[in-house]
């Protein structure tokens, strides 16, 4: 699906991803996770096509290069969810999901589109705010709105998607946290695949299929969530101790700090 | 459901109405001068100019066809451009201030269109009139070009834009305009001298049908590319990757943007010399009404530029015939009004 070979990049002196290889495959629900500063961010704009890395041709999309896709459809095959939304978009809600449905329409939007987005407002939990406008929306309200536009964009007949997250749920309480990534899992179940940088590693156990755990710019752990979590690994790449045990609902590794 | 087709059914309708609204305006805007038709109305004699009736005479001929209509219809072309420039430019830079004539294009324009005249002077005469008004446009075209690039330099990086940068470089480029124009009134000859004071100003009263041909085949080339760029500009709030995410090609689109508006402005600004605010004050009404949807407000600036400076020419003939104002003079008591306006509203976010 997605393939990244010994990424590395750079801001000015420093180094911020240091030959770093990835794969992802189809129908997989990827969590990147980590400390701060270990390059989460830059890792899934390098995968996203935001900015390139020092090798050009370190990132494959379904074997292809992402400079010899067509832009437009690329864009109904990947689409991002990127972490600092704009505050200042003087339209209706509605109209801002409708943005993901421009890789579809030229100039009036279709049957199909309409659907697409409210059916994205539905699993997000925005259909009440549709007519409202965006700017007069709370920080957690204007995230989810952006949610429903990366989902309007990918509703369509293409087999294998592919979906970026850049800490979705900031902002969200705890019924929308866990309604996002439902909405992401069955979004992996059929097929398509899911990057999620998360901060909650609990979530993250919960539901993704692989753990990429980074530090320092590097991967310091990528597997199934019970080979990442274990106290070892986590308390050295968080730099603070961990304890860990089944949780008693789920049965995935629950990880608790400090002691 | 609905919504959506009854926003473009909307958009379809305040379109026609606007349209034919500017048809009504032109119609009466043909009946306002100084020149007596005697029995005739004005309607009629057009019909008679164009059906090549014999019982004209060549006075009302030409007060009729290359006075008050070429003058009407340069007032529309000029009108729709200022206020699609202004309403592109300030997608670019996704900022309301961003016009040609606050960023300080228009004063660019204006510059290469005064050096033109000053130095074309010697070789002015051996150019068939054609040759003459395009010299003239792309010269004030380079000056746009030029300035919209520096500006867009200057006060962007990464895809946001600096507020402040890009007001002080306007006023730095207009000052420096300024200078220069001041100082080759200085050097010029009478008939030059008339011509660049006429260019600060601003006017329509050089209207003619050649200029009006260049302007239009300037307009048709534009909006061809530029027209439908709503939704890529409504994309760009979102910030520029975010908009390459929804297939958008932002660095191409940027660069039309510059290219065409530039075009626009050096034409505008060459024919009818520096007339301020149009491209402020359209796009200012039509966010109240829709809000910034530049799938609206694009096609609709066209329009409502055109209706707005008809009706400022038209005033600035009549209120005080049988001299005029300078249009500069009445875009400028509109004008600032909504710019004060804007600075309040967006006080705390600048």
């Amino acid at each position: 699906m997605l393939k990244g070979n010994q990424i590395s990049y750079s801001h000015k002196k420093y180094s911020i991803l240091n030959k770093i290889d990835v794969s992802v495959g189809f129908g997989e629900f990827l969590a990147i996770v980590g400390p701060n500063g270990a390059g989460k961010s830059t890792l899934l704009s390098v995968l996203a096509n935001e900015i390139s890395s020092k090798q050009k041709q370190s990132v494959l999309f379904k074997d292809k290069l992402f400079r010899d896709w067509n832009l437009k459809d690329l864009a109904q095959h990947k689409a991002k969810f990127s972490q600092h939304n704009s505050n200042d978009i003087p339209l209706l809600v509605h109209d801002v999901v409708m943005m993901g449905r421009y890789p579809y329409f030229s100039s009036t939007p279709q049957t199909a589109d309409l659907e697409a987005a409210e059916n994205s407002m539905e699993e997000t939990d925005i259909l009440h705010l549709k007519s409202r406008e965006y700017n007069s929306l709370s920080g957690g309200e204007k995230q989810r709105v952006h949610l429903a536009r990366a989902l309007a964009q990918l509703k369509n007949e293409v087999t294998n998607k592919l979906l970026f997250l850049d800490e979705p749920l900031n902002n969200l309480d705890i019924k929308h946290q866990h309604r996002a990534l439902k909405t992401l899992k069955e979004f992996t179940q059929k097929q398509n695949t899911a990057i999620v940088v998360l901060h909650d590693l609990n979530l993250a156990a919960q539901f993704a299929d692989k753990i990429l755990l980074m530090k320092n710019g590097e991967v310091s752990a990528h597997g199934k969530p019970e080979e990442v979590f274990n106290e070892k690994t986590i308390s050295d790449a968080y730099n603070f101790p961990c304890a860990i045990c089944a949780n008693p609902v789920t049965q995935n590794p629950m990880i608790i700090f400090g002691n | 459901m609905t919504k959506d087709y009854q926003m473009q059914n909307k958009l379809f309708i305040y379109l026609s109405s606007s349209i034919l609204l500017l048809i009504l305006l032109a119609i009466g805007a043909l009946f306002m001068g100084v020149y007596d038709f005697g029995e005739k109305s004005p309607i009629t004699v057009l019909g008679e100019v164009i059906s090549g009736s014999p019982n004209v005479s060549l006075s009302e001929k030409y007060v009729i066809w290359d006075v008050r209509m070429a003058r009407i219809v340069m007032a529309i072309l000029i009108g729709s451009i200022l206020a699609v420039s202004g309403t592109t430019m300030q997608g670019m830079f996704k900022n309301p201030l961003a016009t040609p004539d606050l960023i300080g294009i228009t004063a660019g324009a204006t510059l290469m269109a005064a050096i033109t005249i000053v130095l074309g002077s010697f070789f002015r005469h051996l150019l068939p009139e054609f040759l003459q008004y395009s010299l003239l446009s792309i010269a004030a075209f380079i000056g746009a070009l030029l300035t919209t690039f520096a500006v867009y330099r200057m006060s962007t990086s990464q895809g946001k834009t600096n507020v402040v940068i890009m007001l002080l470089s306007g006023v730095a480029i207009t000052a420096l305009g300024f200078a220069c124009v001041g100082f080759l009134i200085y050097l010029s000859k009478d008939e030059q001298l008339r011509d660049l004071t006429f260019w600060n100003l601003g006017s329509l009263g050089g209207a003619t049908w050649t200029k009006n041909g260049i302007l239009f085949v300037v307009m048709l080339l534009s909006y061809s590319i530029l027209i439908h760029k709503g939704k890529a500009l409504n994309a760009m709030m979102l910030g520029e990757k975010d908009a390459e995410h929804l297939g958008i090609n932002v660095e191409k689109i940027k660069k039309q943007i510059v290219v065409l508006t530039a075009l626009m402005i050096g034409a505008a600004v060459a024919f009818a010399g520096n007339i301020g605010f149009i491209g402020l004050i359209v796009p200012y009404i039509l966010r109240l009404i829709f809000k910034s949807n530049y799938q609206i407000i694009l096609p609709m600036s066209a329009v409502i530029g055109s209706i707005l400076l008809l009706l400022a020419d038209t005033f600035s003939r009549t209120i005080v015939a049988p001299s005029e104002i300078p249009i500069g003079v009445i875009t400028a008591f509109l004008g600032a009004p909504v710019f004060i306006a804007i600075l309040i509203r967006f006080k705390n976010s600048m």
